[in-house]
């Protein structure tokens, strides 16, 4: 791909702009640095533009832009993203989807939306509440995350043990492909023929086009929801748990874990009731009808307590239950209170294998002198270990990255996966040989050449670039130009 | 098929794994012989029979039960069956992890029965069940009733193994429920009739048996106002696991009742669950249709193919995806089209996710091909006409030929055309059988 020289660009920057209209073109070189990374700080790079389209027109007439110049470019929604995934490559062009966050059309009969990709993940639920319906896949930054950068990551949330990641919500897409031409993926009706193009082009990361045009399926509220908080001394009592709750049949519509450090946290952020002495609280909710909740609370309720819990209740109320819901929902902002800095993992193991990662988890980052913090998605097994560190002690954070590629190895062993929800990005492009062969990986890349076959459109990602996991280094820690501004916080 | 090549077919699966001559006449598909069958072992005979029939420009036909094979139109070259049937082992099933991995010729049941022991279940329930398989319900995204609340194959599908037209051993996805490590392979062969890979192991996504499970079916007077019902329950608070359409001529099939139409609805979860959506179903229904009666739970397995089997030999059954509002109206039209052409048809559907399927009556003697041919390319039409799309299931090829099998997949075809090329680019899997002739 070509570099974009100097001399060139001021004649680009006006074409863009003859193209998006006036103040839709980012060139000036401080104005890019807001750009220049996602939630993951630890990578970086400078776009030559970010362009504001607001119509589907105008992304094709940039991506063939593009193509003409031989630039990069990628797509970005909120930017809270936490693999490097919407990172620009060194030039090029990052098209930002954030002036097309409309909501197109809602058909409740038929139970689908069809919406523009900037919408935030919140605003949809919000827009088809009132008809007594909702968006269910709920990605703890949903008040900031769109539904375009979810396509990308297909990403989950909390409530996808019952009701799927955001793959399972999607019915069609009008895509951008990736030399411009502009195309419908599936559609309204639930099957589409043919192979399932919407099935891969989302979780794709942005490499096989840009999604202009989304259609979700959104679901009835349900007439009854519970929340059972069950408090353990032992962590290995509050995962064993977990499986009691699977055996006796029962499907929650979320179960989450919350330890000790994390709850201290919580608790000195927010106050949300969580007992500081306990090694772990499981945060597990059921909805659907309100006939025969109580049986499946008795049964929840038994299964926690049988497994060693020392305290289980439900929360009393919407304003108890939602208090409950703050603690897990921001714990991630709440580490700021324990520590300046935490790279989030994002492993899956099989449910059963809970205890014996856990204690791996807790192992590995001892061995480096560090301190983890676990907030996860207990019901399906996706963990969140957060690393906590101090960026300004030099070499802290080398071991951090060390320490996440070894908690990514035990993942891989016992059968898991390097990445539930958040993708491989550039962050663990390097470590996918830990579950896939050469062959697999070979036949991912046909399948993005059959999208994607100049590589234009976000190069660098998903695939393993450098020789060797030890060359890996990513660059130091600085905070983002909107945090040094003071005006977000990583989370 | 050289001699030479058959040996080598058998020296790879031994000789009485390999099928010829007169042996072959379950493998006949629209008049059509294969050269030979060949029934691998292992995952890697499978690998050394994929990777002969490249080498001698053999195209492959996997087979499981032999239940779909008369979907797509049939490939010019009848080629090599690659059976899967002996291939039927689980592999994995930890119910502490609600997953399983099976190999690929389980047959549904089988699978089902397994699972059922230890107290779970694949939430999926497409027809054919005792000889459909896992591999063949993936390849041809088979589904049933329940899909209404379970999804179909791509919602409980977490990881494959394939063997690609190359002879290569690739692995898709995982055996964790939730992953996004790198693209969704697995999804692209959902539904992908054997195309793009011999599917060899597959591993889905489990969930607990229910407590309880009823059906009942409320009799309408005509399609529309079961349609109508249909929006009414879909609106409700319940949460019902299948929501079915079916017109006079189908119900007769079933031998459920006399009506004009009726909707059939089912209930899962706890007891108290289920007694109390029957109560509110009756409530909601009140005045609409007639009252909800209970129906035997044997009839599951028989709604789906309803319509299909309303007729001894139809003359063909077409599958229109539309939208859920639009089941009973397309239902109606589709019923009027056919009369006014002659015909006699009958009609059921997945009425909560908009999947309809028409079945075309032979009639007293054989109708003339253009006859049907031109009633389904009005019901093509219709389907087009909600934004939706039609598929020939079945029909005489002559009748495939007229109509096409598959729908126009517009820009999307090529896309679709450039994967396959990708993946296959010898096109020696399932050549010419699916959309856009691929």
């Amino acid at each position: 791909m070509a570099t974009l020289t100097a001399d060139r660009k001021p004649a680009l920057r006006k074409e863009l702009e003859g193209l998006l209209g006036r103040g839709a073109v980012l060139s000036d070189p401080d104005e890019l640095m807001v750009y220049e990374s996602d939630g993951l700080t630890l990578f970086r790079a400078l776009a030559d533009f970010v362009v504001f389209p607001s119509s589907v027109e105008h992304v094709s007439a940039v991506v063939k832009l593009a193509n003409r110049e031989d630039l990069p470019f990628v797509a970005r929604g909120a930017g809270t993203g936490l693999s490097g995934g919407c990172l620009p490559a060194e030039g090029g062009i990052v098209i930002s989807l954030m002036r097309m966050n409309h909501v197109l059309e809602v058909d409740y009969d038929n139970q689908f939306a069809v919406v523009e990709p900037g919408l935030v993940n919140l605003h949809l639920s919000w827009k088809v509440g009132p008809e007594g319906y909702y968006y269910a896949p709920d990605p703890s930054s949903q008040q900031a995350c769109t539904l375009g950068g979810n396509i990308a990551n297909n990403s989950g949330g909390p409530h996808t043990l019952k009701y799927g990641v955001t793959t399972n919500h999607v019915l069609g897409l009008e895509v951008v492909m990736p030399d411009g031409e502009i195309v419908w993926l599936g559609g309204k009706t639930r099957d589409s023929q043919g192979y399932d193009l919407v099935g891969v082009f989302v979780g794709s990361e942005g490499t096989f086009g840009i999604a202009t045009k989304i259609v979700v399926r959104i679901l009835k509220k349900p007439q009854a929801v519970k929340t059972v908080l069950a408090v353990f001394d032992e962590i290995d009592h509050a995962s064993a748990a977990v499986s009691a709750i699977i055996a006796r049949g029962l499907v929650p519509a979320a179960v989450e874990m919350i330890d000790q450090l994390t709850i201290g946290a919580v608790e000195d952020a927010f106050g949300c009731g969580y007992p500081r002495d306990a090694a772990a609280v499981l945060l597990v909710e059921l909805d659907g009808l309100a006939v025969g909740m109580e049986t499946q609370v008795e049964r929840i309720e038994a299964a926690c307590r049988e497994s060693g819990a020392r305290e289980v209740r439900t929360a009393k109320d919407e304003a108890e239950r939602q208090l409950l819901w703050k603690g897990r929902k921001s714990a991630f902002g709440a580490y700021g209170r324990v520590s300046p800095a935490y790279m989030v993992m994002d492993g899956v193991i099989p449910r059963t294998k809970l205890p014996y990662v856990l204690r791996r988890v807790n192992e590995i980052v001892d061995a480096y002198g560090l301190r983890v913090g676990n907030v996860f998605h207990a019901g399906d097994g996706n963990l969140h270990p957060n690393i906590l560190y101090d960026p300004r002690t030099p070499g802290e954070e080398a071991r951090v990255v060390a320490a996440g590629a070894e908690i990514m190895k035990v993942c891989a062993d016992v059968g898991g996966s390097i990445s539930g929800e958040h993708g491989i990005g550039l962050e663990k492009a390097d470590f996918m040989p830990f579950i896939f062969s050469a062959a697999d990986l070979e036949l991912m890349q046909r399948l993005k050449h059959a999208f994607n076959p100049d590589g234009r459109c976000n190069p660098g990602k998903v695939f393993p670039t450098r020789k060797t996991c030890g060359e890996a280094g990513p660059v130091a820690y600085r905070p983002h130009a909107i945090e040094e501004q003071g005006l977000a916080q990583r989370f | 098929m050289q001699a030479a090549v058959l040996e080598k077919l058998r020296g790879i699966v031994g000789a009485p794994h390999v099928l010829t001559g007169v042996e072959l006449s379950p493998y006949v598909v629209e008049g059509r012989t294969p050269e030979a069958a060949a029934f691998p072992g292992s995952l890697d005979e499978v690998r050394r029979v994929v990777t002969l029939a490249a080498e001698s420009d053999l195209p492959i036909v996997p087979w499981g039960g032999g239940t779909a094979a008369a979907i797509g139109t049939p490939a010019p070259r009848a080629g090599l069956v690659l059976g899967l049937r002996r291939l039927d082992r689980i592999l994995e099933h930890e119910p502490g992890d609600l997953t399983a991995t099976v190999e690929a010729g389980r047959t549904m049941a089988d699978l089902q029965s397994s699972l059922r022991e230890r107290g779970q279940w694949l939430s999926l329930d497409p027809p054919d069940a005792d000889r459909a398989t896992v591999g063949g319900v993936l390849a041809t995204n088979a589904s049933g009733p329940r899909r209404h609340l379970y999804g179909t194959m791509r919602d409980h599908l977490i990881g494959l193994t394939v063997v690609t037209g190359e002879g290569t051993v690739v692995h898709g996805g995982g055996k964790v429920v939730k992953n996004v490590a790198g693209y969704d392979l697995p999804k692209l062969f959902v539904g992908s009739c054997g195309t793009l890979g011999v599917i060899v192991e597959v591993t889905v996504k489990l969930r607990p048996v229910v407590d309880d499970e009823r059906l009942v079916a409320i009799p309408f007077e005509r399609l529309k106002d079961a349609g109508a019902a249909v929006r009414t329950v879909m609106g409700s608070d319940l949460i019902p696991n299948a929501i079915e359409l079916l017109d006079a001529e189908a119900l007769r099939a079933l031998g459920l009742m006399g009506a004009p139409a009726a909707m059939v609805i089912g209930f899962d979860g706890v007891a108290e669950q289920v007694a109390w959506q029957i109560q509110e179903l009756g409530r909601l229904v009140q005045g609409a249709g007639g009252e909800p009666r209970p129906v035997s739970s044997d009839i599951w397995p028989r709604l789906g193919p309803a319509a299909a089997e309303a007729f001894a030999a139809p003359a063909a059954v077409m599958r229109l995806c539309v939208l859920p509002t639009q089941v009973g109206e397309v239902m109606e039209q589709g019923s009027a089209t056919a009369r006014a052409r002659g015909l006699a048809s009958a009609w059921s559907g997945h009425a909560g996710v908009g999947v309809v399927t028409g079945a075309l009556a032979a009639g007293g003697e054989r109708p003339a091909v253009t006859g049907v041919v031109d009633v389904l390319r009005d019901w093509r039409g219709i389907a087009r006409a909600c934004a939706g799309y039609a598929v020939l299931d079945s029909a005489p090829l002559a009748v495939k030929e007229a109509v096409g099998v598959w729908d126009d997949a517009g820009a999307a075809g090529r896309i679709m055309l450039r994967i396959k090329r990708e993946l296959d680019p010898k096109n020696v899997l399932n050549p010419g059988r699916f959309v856009g002739s691929m």
